[in-house]
């Protein structure tokens, strides 16, 4: 038991499954428990921090009397319908990027030049050109992943050995058949990682859009509490994505577990 | 008379941007003939490796010409199989289906004959039994034999290897080494073989070129088919003349070392 303990203070000492999981736990049970007593002490008004059990009751009801499921709802399709454009783009452009230098020069530069701009900068263009419906949340969020991830692919497929390559090239495989059979299974782990990231990231970018112009979702509702000081109903907001990323990323890392069974 | 691999004045410089570039292999010329074990010998980084990757078709030749078996080689295919020392296997394909992965582009045969293959193959390198294994679960010179397979069932000319026992130890090593010479023996293949390693040339060789430090010349040409016999054993090792050869060879490589050390230390 002692040796247990020590481990876990030992300088990249071994990691255990179940205890990783445990402190997990116990991570949020601490932050929970201070936000409890700072709360329940008043150290400030209710207004400004309310309890973590008014947050849950009001989260609650949000589900019963507000309909809060449809928000979360539209949340997620705008999350996923940017990410899968983003991701269904981005793949085949890093790869070729990586592949043919024709297609990483005429892309590199351009793709770098979009990538630094901050997406908040780029709402009234969206919403000049798209007006304030999904198109212009959905291109938002593209705009602020598939810049990043085509470059991400890009490096991904670089990082592919020589050596794979050329075991491909003198059994007498084609690029399309090295591309199929070898640079994409080696890539794909990492890949996978990365598109994990990038999903994040859509939901950031989809409360700075559903802040700017929406009547739905969840950054919608945060918005409209906001506005008549629901501190509670604010929190209740965040805690929802919150819940959601985790339970999306944990949900990722464990088929990434399955797939790659071989990384094991 | 027609060779089997003629390489006729061959001489490699990689270019640098502007500048004069670097010279890594200088004049080179030699014949090998089917069914040879050719070693090549020589400090690392003195451009064996590129003489024998330009042999594969994954370098060019900036001057001269490479002829195997009566063609010119001008790239890269299946005729020439390669084993690396690193990243030789392919680590989300089991072992069988890495072996397998030789024929896999492959047309003029149907699975039933590539599977049989593959097991021919692997049961040579004596790895039958772990052929579900994936190869991350294996040992390091395990998965240089699964390589070794691999490049055996794609059923090259020619089979290049590039420090394949590079990384191994020396107790696996030697068991390779053994295993190696005798699988070139049993299926008569054409093989170039890289190392610093002297005693691995002696032993593994029919022929060993000594090249010389940066830009690669042949300092010497030696016949180890007149002096150790086609089958070899590890008591050979311990015999007169696998001594003297490999001390004569360590006396000829140590100064050629050294050199190169100097040289790259320069280019750095």
């Amino acid at each position: 038991m002692a040796e247990g303990w020590k481990s876990l203070v030992s300088f990249r000492g071994p990691e255990r499954r179940g205890t990783t999981v445990a402190l997990g736990v116990l991570s949020f049970l601490i932050v929970l428990a201070l936000w409890w007593g700072a709360a329940a002490l008043k150290l400030l008004p209710p207004q400004y921090l309310p309890s973590p059990a008014a947050v849950v009751v009001r989260l609650y009801q949000l589900f019963v009397q507000y309909g809060f499921i449809g928000d979360i709802g539209i949340s997620i399709f705008r999350v996923w319908t940017a990410f899968l454009i983003s991701a269904l783009m981005a793949i085949p452009l890093g790869i070729m990027m990586s592949s043919y230098p024709i297609v990483n020069g005429m892309s590199q530069s351009l793709v770098d030049f979009i990538r630094y701009l901050p997406v908040p900068a780029l709402v009234p263009l969206t919403i000049i050109w798209l007006g304030i419906g999904e198109s212009s949340k959905i291109a938002l969020l593209w705009l602020g992943t598939f810049f990043q991830l085509v470059l991400l692919v890009a490096d991904d497929a670089r990082r592919v050995p020589r050596e794979y390559i050329e075991i491909g090239l003198t059994t007498g495989a084609k690029p399309r058949q090295i591309l199929g059979s070898i640079i994409l299974p080696a890539m794909l782990p990492s890949m996978i990682d990365n598109l994990r990231i990038t999903l994040g990231w859509c939901w950031t970018y989809l409360i700075i859009a559903e802040i700017v112009a929406a009547d739905s979702g969840i950054g919608y509702v945060i918005m409209s509490a906001r506005r008549y000081v629901k501190t509670d109903e604010v929190m209740a907001g965040i805690l929802a994505i919150g819940i959601i990323g985790l339970a999306t990323d944990q949900a990722i890392r464990w088929l990434h577990r399955r797939w790659f069974v071989y990384l094991a | 008379m027609v060779h089997f691999l003629e390489l006729d004045r061959v001489s490699k410089t990689f270019g640098i941007n502007g500048g004069a570039g670097i010279h890594v292999i200088d004049d080179v010329s030699m014949q090998v003939e089917e069914g040879e074990v050719v070693v090549y010998l020589g400090p690392s980084g003195c451009g064996k490796s590129t003489l024998m990757r330009m042999v594969g078709g994954l370098e060019t030749v900036t001057s001269g010409r490479i002829i195997l078996e009566g063609q010119e080689v001008k790239g890269p295919d299946r005729q020439k199989g390669m084993v690396f020392q690193s990243y030789s296997s392919f680590p989300w394909l089991k072992v069988i289906d890495n072996v397998r992965f030789g024929l896999k582009f492959r047309t003029d045969l149907d699975g039933r004959e590539k599977d049989r293959i593959a097991r021919h193959y692997l049961q040579m390198v004596g790895l039958a039994e772990f052929e579900e294994y994936w190869v991350n679960r294996i040992s390091g010179g395990m998965r240089q034999r699964v390589a070794i397979a691999r490049t055996f069932a794609a059923g090259p000319d020619i089979l290049l290897m590039d420090e394949p026992f590079g990384a191994l130890d020396a107790q696996n090593r030697e068991f390779l080494q053994l295993q190696l010479r005798d699988l070139c023996l049993k299926e008569r293949k054409t093989v170039i073989f890289v190392t610093h390693d002297v005693e691995e040339a002696v032993f593994l060789a029919d022929r060993i070129f000594v090249f010389s430090a940066r830009p690669a010349k042949i300092l010497e040409e030696i016949s180890i088919r007149d002096l150790l016999p086609p089958a070899r054993d590890l008591k050979l090792r311990e015999s007169e003349t696998f001594f003297k050869l490999r001390n004569r060879i360590l006396g000829l490589t140590r100064t050629q070392a050294l050199r190169s050390e100097q040289i790259e230390v320069q280019g750095a």
